[in-house]
């Protein structure tokens, strides 16, 4: 008995052998006790998976999934702005990954702290993918309200947040676009702004059960941010301007969302 | 394209269950089969199977994005273990067989979980699932082989 065997038994069983090799191996199967019981045993191991897979089909969290198809309309007016998007959105989303992986290992060994306080540097992770986007990523972004609702509406799902374009006017800043990224496991949402010369300002949201936490402000590099935590989501504003700019924006956003 | 695509939901479910074998990536990924099934509509041939376009349109975007991402995250098939599972006591004993070859299934390489769910669940002939995976037909046939052979010791 071989592998080979095995892969013909289960293509004489499952009717997908031609009718040469089919007559040869019923041949062999009217001499062959072993080859026979092997048929019976690989005929019998797959009689319950279609049944086995039909049980799983009653799991499905078909309302669920039914309200989360987008309007169709919304889809195609959303559809030519992100064209070009996508694949910076995408890259975006691996470089967080790659960056939250190597943040966290990187404060294990060199903080010695425990790999939960890897969870708290979230904050890096977000910093160090802000410095790849340049006055250029977002600047040909500029969805009407409508459209800023739409997307808002899928972040909100994903963080349990209530976040609607008028909470999230500021000053000197133009929303450009609303995405999704994850965070070890915890989703992340990313509102992305730009000032008058296509500079971008992020604001976070990440829903990592945090607890509550008053703002504070940093300074990583040239980079500002303004951070605070507050029933079970942290915010963070982060951009290359003023320290006092982050804060300023992010205590206006703290009263609103 | 929205009304071909509820009747769909439970197998796209299903399919994306059976990559990805965690709960949230599998809605994550039929929401995103959705999304890009509704802005490809154009692209879709009518009358062929729209069931079949759309598993297409998951198993792309799971093998280009959502498994490249988790697994860079580090964060995938963290409930493998008891994400092919089923619930409730409709009929104790075959819930009983039932989970138990699901739970088998769970811990097959992808590759040979993906075909034996075309094959023997979404009624694939062996040349069909050798194009929808673009394999040869005999890479089907060995995975199925080696699926039923991991199964037969289930007693």
């Amino acid at each position: 008995m071989t592998d080979d065997d095995d892969t013909e038994l289960v293509a004489l069983i499952d009717n997908e052998l031609d009718e040469n090799r089919k007559k040869a191996l019923l041949a062999r199967l009217e001499t062959d006790e072993r080859l026979r019981e092997r048929y019976e045993a690989l005929r019998e191991a797959g009689a319950p998976i279609s049944a086995a897979f039909d049980a799983l089909l009653e799991r499905a969290p078909v309302a669920r999934l039914r309200d989360a198809i987008p309007p169709e309309a919304a889809v195609r007016q959303a559809q030519g702005r992100f064209a070009g998007l996508a694949l910076r959105e995408l890259a975006a989303g691996i470089v967080i990954g790659l960056l939250a992986a190597g943040a966290a290992a990187w404060a294990a060994l060199s903080l010695g702290l425990a790999p939960l306080e890897g969870k708290e540097d979230w904050r890096s992770a977000v910093a160090e993918y802000t410095d790849l986007y340049t006055n250029e990523t977002f600047s040909s972004q500029n969805p009407d309200v409508a459209l800023q609702a739409v997307e808002l509406s899928a972040l909100n799902a994903k963080v349990g947040a209530n976040l609607t374009p008028d909470k999230l006017v500021l000053p000197g800043l133009r929303f450009a676009v609303a995405f999704m990224l994850s965070f070890e496991g915890s989703p992340l949402a990313a509102i992305a702004y730009v000032d008058p010369d296509g500079a971008p300002v992020m604001f976070c949201i990440n829903a990592n059960q945090a607890p509550d936490a008053p703002m504070r402000a940093e300074q990583r590099g040239d980079l500002s941010l303004a951070s605070w935590s507050r029933g079970g989501r942290s915010y963070l504003v982060i951009g290359h301007v003023p320290k006092e700019q982050a804060v300023a924006w992010a205590q206006t956003l703290e009263k609103r969302v | 394209m929205r009304a071909g695509l509820e009747p769909c939901l439970a197998r796209l479910w299903r399919y994306a269950l059976v990559l990805s074998r965690a709960n949230d990536a599998a809605d994550d990924l039929v929401q995103a089969t959705c999304v890009r099934a509704i802005e490809r509509a154009d692209q879709f041939v009518p009358g062929t199977r729209l069931d079949r376009w759309l598993f297409a349109i998951l198993r792309s975007i799971w093998l280009n994005e959502i498994r490249a991402r988790k697994i860079r995250e580090g964060g995938g098939f963290v409930d493998a273990d008891d994400a092919l599972s089923i619930d409730g006591a409709r009929d104790i004993e075959m819930n009983i067989l039932a989970g138990q070859v699901l739970k088998e299934i769970g811990q097959l390489p992808e590759a040979q979980r993906e075909t034996v769910l075309l094959v023997y669940a979404e009624g694939y002939s062996y040349a069909e699932a050798a194009a929808a995976l673009s394999i040869p037909i005999g890479t089907v046939m060995s995975r199925l082989a080696t699926a039923r052979a991991a199964l037969t010791k289930l007693k």
